[in-house]
């Protein structure tokens, strides 16, 4: 294995997110404080408390992974995206690297902005709560692990994508979407029974309730489906990130 | 016996329903300077592509000094430094932040990296520019930035894709001095280019490929001496009347130089130097000079290739 490599690109994309610093760790605190005051201040006083927690409570997790979310897709999707469209992902083509240190440094270079920012919006957002962590392991391991499943999804993304609009068609129709009705806002329990079953249908939604369980040992969902899912999601689209660039498509000619 | 630098053995890509590469045979020994010429679209960028693992080959083997290029991957990548036409950098970067990335990706531990970033780039003449944004630099520095990235890892065969494209003369003259220091050091050049005088100039063997087809493999000599036709141009004073070139019909005049200048052709064959002395002299021209045109590998692929004008 060419551990070097894989350090140096691990490295590189972590370089090149904390180079723009302003555009990258600043924005989602700037949108965190916002929905904080919108709907923490002036709309959660109107909301009685869910599961025994305060308003602010229940939103600061799912404000957390709505940050983990788009700092890990973004970190991806922009820099394999980028890469092609400059022509300088032959820097890493040509080297010494296999396909898999590639993918798997890649990828880690977008847990590791997801990491970044989730940990930068907690710290910032749980002292308006006085939030503790109750289960650290787990809300690391729900940060982590979604950082992964979505920094995968942005690498898919970035290599399918052939133009910008292409770029942003999966982040503005599916990913916002399905991240707005995930739970971040409300609790399932709130939605008529068909609007419930639908949005158990979302993976999201068992993504935000795993971190809100580390957080405040309260979700919607049970803890073993959302860790399982979390997994397997990971799992298969890391397996389809691989096979993705091994085949070369979009990548080599 | 030393394995060949390059060894390609019935090499085909097919694109969809186009075929770039027809099952071409190349080789190249090591510490070679080796030419690669043919039209737009007729195979060359193709061909180092898959050499450096931008492309994936349809069929045929590639070794590079005995290692396959598919099954040893890793090995291969490492004896390969590739400089491609397009400035294909991370705009954003900082050039020496690239150049140490770029011999991390080659394995090379971080304090070994530096060094040899830091030797290149004051051979490049970079020094002074290691910490400017790739954006910042001129056309020039980016094309010698180009070289230092391909060389951080010390390839032993250097593929150079139309090096010299758009640089003025004394870059292109600086490059050529390096890549000739370099091929003197041991590293086998593989060259592809637009100029033909240049891969005269600097080729001790050239290929030539056309619509996906090696055409022509010799040394740049001996394809020279394939040449049948010499092309001289003849100064004159006070111009040529239509007597004169009447008289040079032969030869297929055509004036130029504001009317002092004639250039002739003719067979070697059947005609020498001398019978067109004999025939300017008797036409009662005054010859100030005559000088053979330089570009003479032009005219060895126009007559392979039956193509006008520049490769």
């Amino acid at each position: 294995m060419n551990l070097i490599g894989f350090r140096s690109l691990l490295f590189r994309e972590c370089h090149r997110f904390l180079r723009l610093w302003n555009q990258t760790l600043i924005p989602p605190l700037v949108t965190a404080a916002l929905y904080l005051l919108i709907f923490g201040y002036s709309l959660g006083s109107r909301i009685r408390s869910i599961d025994g927690l305060s308003y602010l409570e229940f939103l600061i997790p799912g404000l957390v992974m709505m940050s983990v979310i788009g700092g890990s897709y973004a970190n991806t999707s922009t820099s394999m995206y980028i890469s092609r469209f400059q022509g300088h992902i032959a820097e890493l083509l040509v080297s010494s690297m296999s396909n898999l240190e590639i993918v798997l440094a890649t990828v880690l270079g977008g847990v590791v902005r997801g990491l970044s920012v989730g940990i930068c919006v907690a710290a910032v957002t749980m002292p308006f709560a006085n939030i503790v962590i109750l289960h650290f392991w787990t809300t690391l391991f729900f940060i982590v692990a979604v950082a992964f499943v979505f920094s995968c999804a942005g690498f898919l993304s970035g290599i399918w994508a052939d133009d910008f609009e292409r770029l942003s068609v999966f982040q503005t129709y599916i990913l916002t979407p399905l991240t707005y009705l995930g739970g971040v806002f409300f609790s399932v329990d709130m939605l008529p029974p068909l609007w419930r079953g639908v949005a158990l249908a979302n993976p999201i939604l068992y993504f935000i309730n795993g971190l809100r369980y580390g957080f405040l040992g309260a979700s919607d969902v049970g803890i073993v489906s959302a860790t399982a899912l979390v997994c397997v999601v990971g799992v298969v689209l890391f397996g389809a990130s691989y096979a993705v660039f091994r085949s070369g498509y979009h990548v080599k000619t | 016996m030393t394995a060949p630098a390059i060894s390609i053995q019935g090499l085909s890509k097919q694109y969809g329903d186009l075929t770039a590469l027809h099952g071409i045979d190349l080789e190249v020994q090591p510490g070679e300077f080796f030419g690669l010429l043919g039209p737009n679209g007729a195979g060359k960028t193709t061909t180092i592509n898959i050499l450096a693992g931008l492309c994936v080959k349809t069929a045929g083997t590639v070794q590079l000094f005995g290692h396959d290029l598919v099954r040893e991957y890793r090995r291969c990548r490492e004896l390969v430094g590739l400089v491609p036409q397009e400035f294909n950098f991370d705009q954003f970067v900082r050039l020496r932040v690239m150049l140490v990335f770029q011999g991390g990706f080659f394995g090379i531990p971080t304090p070994e990296c530096h060094r040899r970033v830091d030797e290149i780039l004051r051979t490049l003449d970079l020094d002074d520019k290691k910490q400017s944004q790739m954006r910042h630099l001129s056309g020039g520095m980016k094309r010698r930035a180009l070289i230092a990235r391909a060389l951080v890892h010390r390839p032993q065969l250097l593929i150079l894709d139309e090096p010299t494209a758009g640089v003025d003369v004394d870059l292109r003259k600086a490059l050529w001095a390096l890549l000739r220091e370099l091929n003197a050091a041991g590293t086998t050049i593989l060259l592809t280019t637009h100029y033909l005088e240049e891969a005269e100039a600097l080729c001790d063997r050239v290929a030539i490929i056309d619509h996906g087809r090696i055409i022509a493999d010799d040394s740049t000599r001996n394809l020279l001496n394939t040449l049948t036709r010499e092309t001289i141009i003849v100064t004159t004073t006070g111009g040529l009347s239509e007597t004169s070139l009447a008289g040079l019909a032969d030869y297929d005049p055509t004036v130029n130089g504001g009317g002092d200048e004639v250039r002739l052709s003719f067979d070697k064959a059947s005609t020498d130097y001398n019978a067109v002395l004999r025939t300017l002299l008797e036409g009662g021209i005054d010859v100030t000079s005559i000088r053979p045109v330089d570009n003479r590998l032009e005219q060895v692929f126009l007559q392979l290739t039956g193509r006008q004008g520049k490769a």
